[in-house]
Parts: C-alpha cells; sequence; structure tokens
C-alpha cells in the first residue's frame, strides 16, 4: 500500500484528501505546516507528497526546492487553490499540480501517474 | 585522439576545470574567459581552478586573445590538429584533458556569449560539488527562441529517458567527474557528434546514465553573438536530430522501460532576474508556409512510403488548409516522429540522411502551427502548450514501444 504524506495548514482539506485517499486504498499521514517536514519524510518515508504551496507560515515552493535537493525522487504534487505560482520557475520541480477542489478526480489521476512514473536502475 | 598543448603553469590537478570551444573566436573569447575567471575567484577561491581553450586551430588569434587575459586561475590551451573542425572533436580534447587534472567538476560555456556572468559558472558547478551528475541551464528564453527543443528534443527526451530536461541543448554544462568518464567511455562516436551533434550527445548520455540532473536557473538569457542561424538550420537541424535517432538504438535497453516523467532539482533558485532584454522574436510565419509547402512535393512520395498511406492523407489535409487557419496536429506530429525513430534505425547512412532531410520541411510546419497557435500566448502559456504536448508524447509511448519491438521481431 502506497504511503501519501498530505501537507496542508487547513484541517478541512487535511481531512478530505485523508478520507478520500484512505477510500481508494492509500494510506495517508499529514502534516499541518512545513515545521520539520524534511525530518517527518525521513523518517515516514512516503511514497509521494501532496503539499499546499500557500501555508501560513511556509511558502510551498521553498519546502518543494527542500524536498527535491534531499528526496531527488520523491514524488510531489502541488495543491493550490490559485494557478498563479506557476510564474515562479521553482513550481517546474514538482511532479504535478492540481487546483484544489472537492472533487478529488484530478488529485487522485496525478497521484497514480506518479507513482507509476518507472525509471530504470 | 591526439592534441596540441600550451600549459604554461605546468599544472598537472585542479578542483574545477571550465572548457571554452572556439573555432576563430578571437573578438569574443578574452571578455567570456575574464567573466569566467571572475566567477571562479568569487564563489570558489579556495579551489584550483583551470580554464581551457579548447580550440579548432583558429587562425584569427583564439590562442592570442586567449593568453591576454589576466586570470587567477590557470589557463590552458589545446587545440585540434590543423584543418580538423568540429566542436564535437574540441570537447572530446577537453575530456581528455581534463581527465588528467582529476577534477571534481568541469564545466563548458560557448564562447560566443555576449553577457556571461560570473553567477553563472557558480550556478553550474555548484550542484556538481553537492552531487549531481549533470547540470544543464535554464536561460530566459523568448517563446519563439528554441523551435528545435520546444518540437523535438524536449518532448522526445522527455518521453523517451523520463526526465524533464527543458534546455538539453545551450551548449553550456557542468558535470561530474564521474560523467567525465562515462563520456570517455562512451562508444557512440559519429561524424555528427565530432561537429556540433555534440550538445545532444553529452544531455543524451547524462539522462540514459541515470546520474542526477539538475537544471541551473541562470536569471537571464543567453545572448549570442550575431550569427545566421536560419542558415544553419539544416545542419543543426540533421545533428541533433540524428543523434538523438541514432541514440535510441544505443539506449533502447533503457528507454523502453521508462513509463512517464521526472521533474529534476532545481539550482540557482536565489538568483534576482537581471534586466536583460530578451533577443527579438525572429520569426516570419509567412515564410515558414512558403517553405513548407515549397517542399512538400519534393517529400510527398518518401513520406507516404515512410509514414503510410493514413498520414500521407493527414499531411495533404495540413497542405490544403492554407495560411491562414494552418494548423498542424501534435497528434500527428507526434505519430510522424515516432515513426521517423522506427524506420531511421534499419537504413543505410544515405537513407536516414533523406529521411531527415524530408522531416525538416514537416517540422517548418509544425513550427508555424505552433507559432500561430500561441502568437496571442504570454511566456508562461507557451509554456503550459508544450507541457501539454509532452503530455501527449509520454501518454502515447506504448505506440512507439509497439513500433519498435515489432520492427525488431521482425
Amino acid at each position: 500500500m502506497s504511503k501519501i504524506l498530505v501537507v496542508d495548514d487547513e484541517e478541512h482539506i487535511r481531512l478530505l484528501y485523508s478520507e478520500e485517499l484512505k477510500e481508494v486504498g492509500y494510506e495517508v499521514i499529514t502534516a499541518e505546516s512545513g515545521y520539520k517536514l524534511l525530518e517527518k519524510i525521513e523518517e515516514e518515508k512516503p511514497d509521494l507528497v501532496v503539499l499546499d504551496i500557500k501555508m501560513v507560515d511556509y511558502n510551498g515552493l521553498d519546502i518543494l526546492q527542500d524536498i527535491r535537493n534531499q528526496f531527488y525522487d520523491l514524488p510531489v504534487i502541488l495543491s493550490t487553490a490559485y494557478d498563479t505560482f506557476k510564474e515562479d520557475m521553482k513550481s517546474i520541480a514538482a511532479d504535478f499540480y492540481v487546483v484544489k477542489s472537492f472533487d478529488l478526480t484530478e488529485l487522485k489521476k496525478k497521484i497514480a501517474m506518479a507513482l507509476e512514473t518507472r525509471l530504470p536502475d | 585522439m591526439a592534441f596540441y598543448e600550451e600549459n604554461p603553469g605546468q599544472i598537472a590537478e585542479a578542483d574545477i576545470v571550465v572548457g571554452i570551444p572556439t573555432a576563430n573566436e578571437a573578438g569574443t573569447i578574452a571578455a567570456t574567459a575574464a567573466r569566467i575567471d571572475k566567477g571562479l575567484s568569487e564563489y570558489f577561491p579556495r579551489m584550483r581552478c583551470a580554464i581551457i581553450n579548447c580550440d579548432n586551430h583558429s587562425s584569427d588569434g583564439t590562442r592570442e586573445a586567449f593568453f591576454s587575459v589576466p586570470a587567477s586561475a590557470h589557463k590552458l590551451y589545446i587545440s585540434t590538429e590543423s584543418e580538423v573542425g568540429g566542436k564535437g572533436r574540441n570537447i572530446r580534447n577537453l575530456f581528455e584533458k581534463a581527465r588528467g587534472l582529476n577534477p571534481k567538476a568541469v564545466v563548458i560555456i560557448e564562447a560566443d556569449i555576449k553577457n556571461v556572468s560570473p553567477v553563472w559558472v557558480r550556478n553550474l558547478v555548484t550542484p556538481v560539488l553537492k552531487g549531481a551528475g549533470f547540470v544543464c541551464p535554464l536561460y530566459e528564453r523568448h517563446k519563439y527562441e528554441t523551435f528545435l527543443s520546444n518540437s523535438i528534443i524536449y518532448p522526445l527526451f522527455r518521453c523517451l529517458y523520463g526526465r524533464r530536461v527543458r534546455q538539453c541543448n545551450t551548449g553550456d554544462y557542468g558535470f561530474s567527474s564521474k560523467m567525465l568518464d562515462l563520456y570517455l567511455n562512451s562508444t557512440h562516436r559519429s561524424e555528427l557528434v565530432e561537429n556540433s551533434g555534440i550538445d545532444i550527445w553529452m544531455a543524451n548520455v547524462a539522462l540514459a546514465a541515470r546520474q542526477p540532473i539538475v537544471q541551473a536557473l541562470m536569471g537571464a538569457p543567453k545572448l549570442h553573438r550575431a550569427r545566421g542561424r536560419f542558415a544553419d538550420l539544416p545542419d543543426l537541424f540533421a545533428e541533433a536530430v540524428r543523434t538523438i535517432f541514432d541514440l535510441m538504438e544505443v539506449y533502447q535497453d533503457y528507454w523502453l522501460q521508462v513509463k512517464w516523467s521526472k521533474p529534476t532539482a532545481l539550482s540557482g533558485t536565489d538568483l534576482q532576474e537581471v534586466e536583460t532584454p530578451l533577443p527579438p522574436a525572429d520569426v516570419n510565419p509567412e515564410r515558414l508556409y512558403e517553405k513548407f509547402i515549397d517542399d512538400f512535393d519534393k517529400y510527398s512520395r518518401l513520406w507516404e512510403h515512410v509514414y503510410g498511406p493514413i498520414t500521407a492523407r493527414k499531411l495533404q489535409e495540413i497542405r490544403s488548409i492554407g495560411f491562414q487557419h494552418f494548423s498542424f496536429p501534435t497528434q500527428t506530429w507526434m505519430t510522424i516522429l515516432f515513426d521517423t525513430a522506427v524506420a531511421y534505425r534499419g537504413m543505410s547512412p544515405s537513407e536516414k540522411k533523406d529521411l531527415v532531410d524530408g522531416l525538416l520541411p514537416l517540422y517548418v510546419g509544425k513550427v508555424l502551427s505552433y507559432v500561430k497557435k500561441t502568437w496571442r500566448m504570454s511566456l508562461q502559456q507557451a509554456e503550459e502548450y508544450i507541457e501539454n504536448e509532452c503530455m501527449m508524447f509520454e501518454e502515447n509511448k506504448p505506440y512507439l514501444i509497439k513500433m519498435w519491438t515489432k520492427e525488431e521481431r521482425g
């Protein structure tokens, strides 16, 4: 079972994502901020991270750089309310992005694609 | 490979080696070397650095101009023998000389850039010192500046090798000592790679080597000394495209297993964008249309033979649309590229040349279609358009695999 880490400062989003993703068979863990996130990733070893871009105390794009530098191939899906973030070149270090919605069809599709991605050793 | 060498400082080791390939670049090399030296002394003051001018036996005083630059780094000059040209030969000489210096990082920067910034050296070197195998720059680009990359190199590389590297054929790179060994040990050599096919070859070998790749934000466009780029198009096109197709055969065991694609890490994200105006877009849609139409009859028989009747019919439809509503569907373009790669494999050298010559007018048609579709788009919107095209390539990779392996079985 693939383990997904959802990072979002809004509780209702963490709950929604958790419930829906668990329903389709994923193990879900959550974090409410970028605080000690790299340690959490090291400890929990998720297969994929869903990362909110705009959190109160953290910039998701900066966190994305840290994740990419330390966990080069860990899939990261950016989750955002606005798509203006794409103007920032840092966003290209993400595997995918999704616009936040109560319909998680797109997120589930992108998660499946990211987990299916295969580069031989 | 034998090369002429001048090593006035008699250095035998260097931590960082920066190579500047040249062929008659007396007018530009001094400024480029001076800025590279500034970058090395500013960002790597405690490292042993060498700048190597790898030359094609220039007759215009390139060597003298290079040695005239006062520099903190050691300067070395190496050259091919008289009458022996080709950028790839220069780079190969650089590989061999650099290997002897046992470097931690090697960087290549083209000589004819008007605006090299010292920070570019930092951005290409630092990721290598932190563990990257290959660093590819990300320059600010006009949406109509990199057609070959937009239409062929980026979508194909991404779909084949599974790594999203946006500007693979810039000619400026950073790489590790391990990557240097891989380049030196590569058995694939061709006349194309001895010339300007070397740029795409270096990126391709790195992609297939499964080394960590970093894209370095450069914060500015890369401004070349003016040259007749359109006149060079057939040669540049053939060298890049044929090198990709040649290496598809070499690395088939790798790319046949790749599914979807992944991003790379980035460096230089701290960089403030420099206010350098982008060069004007050198694109003339009417001229592109004329080129597409003019070459149509010349190659239509070849196209029908290689791509089959369905694609041939589709191409006739595209031709009949007319300039105002011209469109070259991505699906058609992708099928053509995949079919060309498959057909190319079993051909003789002269047939390969004819096949790629025949692809050029179709590429011109695809470029025109892109220009028309993105005319009113911002750079970001045009990038998203290209991203969507790349997804189509990835989604349809099973078709390429099916055709490639069918050809192999047949």
